[in-house]
């Protein structure tokens, strides 16, 4: 069999950027709108969980099925924007700016990417179809995985209008005026000013 | 088509005459020879361990050690004594022959001897694991749970009265072993229970929010081998056939659910299984039909249309035509009804949760706010609060 003698110094040097490619890798690129965007949004919504746990009955049902000091953590992985919550002594929520030690967080709810973020908080997919479409890795117990996930709804429920606040949670519920609209002013409040 | 799904199953099958005989060369490809075998009481009574050794003959492989004290639910205290004659009989792979049960216990066994853990709580729930386990084949004995194909094991924790999902890829047999011998013996009450368990698998991995084609197209395949074989099963229990059509139809619904889910039926149901102990199957015999019509009645178009598909799997291709569109999902309903009726009339399968004898309606209230906080609640395509898993719960407790 007859191989062709191949010159690659003479390659290298007629096709300088042939080399560059071959010697260094493609270094990974950005998404800074998208990130930035994820990150405000779960910035809020961690507020909006604690606001929320302050004053809705619904949350704080939830919150006394969980165990003390439990605490969850929603991130984008690999590194992008996190949303770290915990239970704190008088069964509310506290947002976490700061993330906490990871041996504290009960349970980890893992975003696969950042696109599939962005279609969670532009509410293009629920958080249900997002669960069953395999967007995202649970690590820890379920049945509390599953709370955190009706917590997450509530919110999503006071935050939003309702034409959007459908297309992210199952059912929209049929809360009283009351709820409604008084409960959602104070949530607003609370989320905007952080108390 | 849903926007985005994943599909996996690496699990080897094998199927047929004499599938048995071909484990101990799994096991040299697995670079194993020395296994576990766990079992059960009833299956080392009905001699099915028999078959097995006796294709370990002429072969290269010496069993470690049998265990066949597995209980009717898997516990945690049975796994941790399991791991501890693993480790002190050098055994270096698991064979699990059994139902569901045997099993989930030979999954947390190998969760426990891989990890080298003593406390089987600390690695529980989903995506702990991170490593391969040790090699584990999975002979089912039953045509029902399709756990020999499954990522999920679930196992009771009876101080808390609750059943506790583990959930990893990892957990998935390397082989799986479909042979009529190891169903032949099947009593008709359990055949009943266990092809109704597969059914309502095959059923919820069709209609619930994970839904992709490929889980459709083994739900689809598994009904259709349920419906045609189940009842002439029933009347020839020696069909070797009809058997292998019965075990194939649940490993196809459990490949099925593995990557799309369940929804309402299996919520509701473990939990009457956890605080009743109500069989699995028996449970979701019982409350599958409850649960299509709730969610009939709450869901989308979409869902009425995928209900309306399943009728030609049910029922068959001349009974489908006939029935205009819009009635196909209650139709649906209507046979798997009728289906649940013939089956307590041939093998007493009870057909709500009172025929059980096991659940007072006293309990149903327990039962509806535990439920309320399984997993499988989240894939329903409705959601499922305390009032309707209430609702669906009175509904399914007695004849109305």
């Amino acid at each position: 069999m007859f191989v062709f003698p191949v010159n690659f110094k003479l390659i290298m040097e007629r096709f300088p950027m042939t080399t560059n490619l071959t010697n260094r890798g493609v270094a990974p690129g950005k998404k800074a709108f998208k990130k930035i965007y994820v990150a405000v949004l779960m910035f809020f919504v961690g507020r909006a969980l604690a606001a929320a746990s302050k004053v809705d009955s619904g949350m704080k049902k939830e919150l006394a099925e969980l165990p003390d000091q439990f605490s969850f953590k929603l991130q984008v992985l690999p590194a992008g924007p996190s949303l770290t919550v915990g239970k704190n002594e008088q069964s509310r929520f506290k947002h976490y700016v700061r993330s906490i030690p990871e041996d504290k967080i009960d349970v980890r709810i893992m975003i696969k990417h950042l696109d599939a973020a962005f279609l969670l908080f532009t509410f293009q997919e629920s958080t249900a179809r997002s669960f069953a479409s395999d967007r995202m890795i649970v690590k820890g117990d379920l049945t509390q995985a599953i709370s955190v996930v009706r917590c997450l709804n509530i919110v999503e429920v006071y935050l939003l209008p309702k034409f959007i606040a459908r297309l992210a949670v199952k059912r929209y519920p049929d809360w009283p005026f009351f709820r409604k609209v008084w409960r959602r002013s104070l949530i607003y409040t609370r989320t905007v000013l952080g108390v | 088509m849903s926007s985005y799904h994943e599909f996996f199953c690496p699990v080897k099958i094998l199927c047929g005459e004499k599938a048995l005989e071909h484990i101990p060369i799994e096991l040299n490809m697995l670079a194993a020879n020395r296994p576990l075998i766990i079992t059960d009481p009833g299956v080392r009574a009905a001699g099915l361990i028999d078959h097995v050794l006796n294709a370990f003959r002429e072969s290269n492989i010496t069993i470690g050690s049998i265990f066949d004290q597995t209980p009717q639910d898997s516990s945690l205290q049975i796994i941790k004594q399991v791991a501890g004659i693993y480790s002190a009989t050098n055994c270096n792979a698991i064979i699990a022959i059994g139902g569901g049960s045997a099993l989930d216990t030979a999954k947390g066994v190998n969760i426990l001897v891989s990890e080298k853990a003593d406390d089987l709580m600390k690695l529980a729930g989903a995506g702990i694991l991170k490593r391969a386990l040790k090699p584990f084949i999975a002979i089912p004995t039953t045509a029902g749970t399709g756990s020999e194909v499954t990522s999920v094991a679930v196992i009771a924790d009876p101080d808390q009265n609750r059943k506790i999902p583990f959930v990893s890829h990892f957990l998935l047999p390397n082989v799986a072993v479909l042979d009529a011998r190891m169903t032949l013996s099947l009593p008709s009450q359990m055949t009943a229970a266990t092809a109704m368990d597969a059914l309502t698998h095959a059923v919820e991995a069709y209609t619930c929010l994970g839904k992709n084609p490929l889980s459709d197209a083994y739900s689809f395949a598994a009904i259709k081998m349920i419906s045609g074989n189940l009842f002439n099963v029933l009347q020839k229990p020696n069909d070797k056939s009809g058997r292998l059509a019965l075990a194939t139809a649940a490993t196809y619904a459990g490949i099925s659910f593995s990557n799309s889910m369940v929804g309402m039926v299996h919520a509701l149901g473990h939990s009457v299984g956890a605080l009743c102990h109500v069989p699995h199957g028996a449970a979701m015999s019982i409350l599958l039909p409850y649960v299509l019509e709730y969610n009939l009645a709450k869901g989308n178009k979409d869902y009425q249309t995928y209900v309306g598909e399943l009728l030609l799997a049910l029922a068959g291709s001349e009974k489908y035509a006939k029935i205009p569109p819009e009635q196909r999902a209650a139709e649906s309903v209507v046979f798997i009804t009728e289906m649940k009726n013939e089956l307590f009339r041939q093998t007493g399968l009870p057909r709500t949760l009172k025929e059980t004898g096991k659940v007072l309606q006293e309990i149903i209230p327990e039962i509806a706010k535990i439920s309320v906080g399984d997993p499988s609640s989240i894939y329903n395509p409705v959601e499922v609060d305390y009032e309707d898993a209430l609702t669906v719960l009175n509904r399914a407790y007695e004849i109305q």
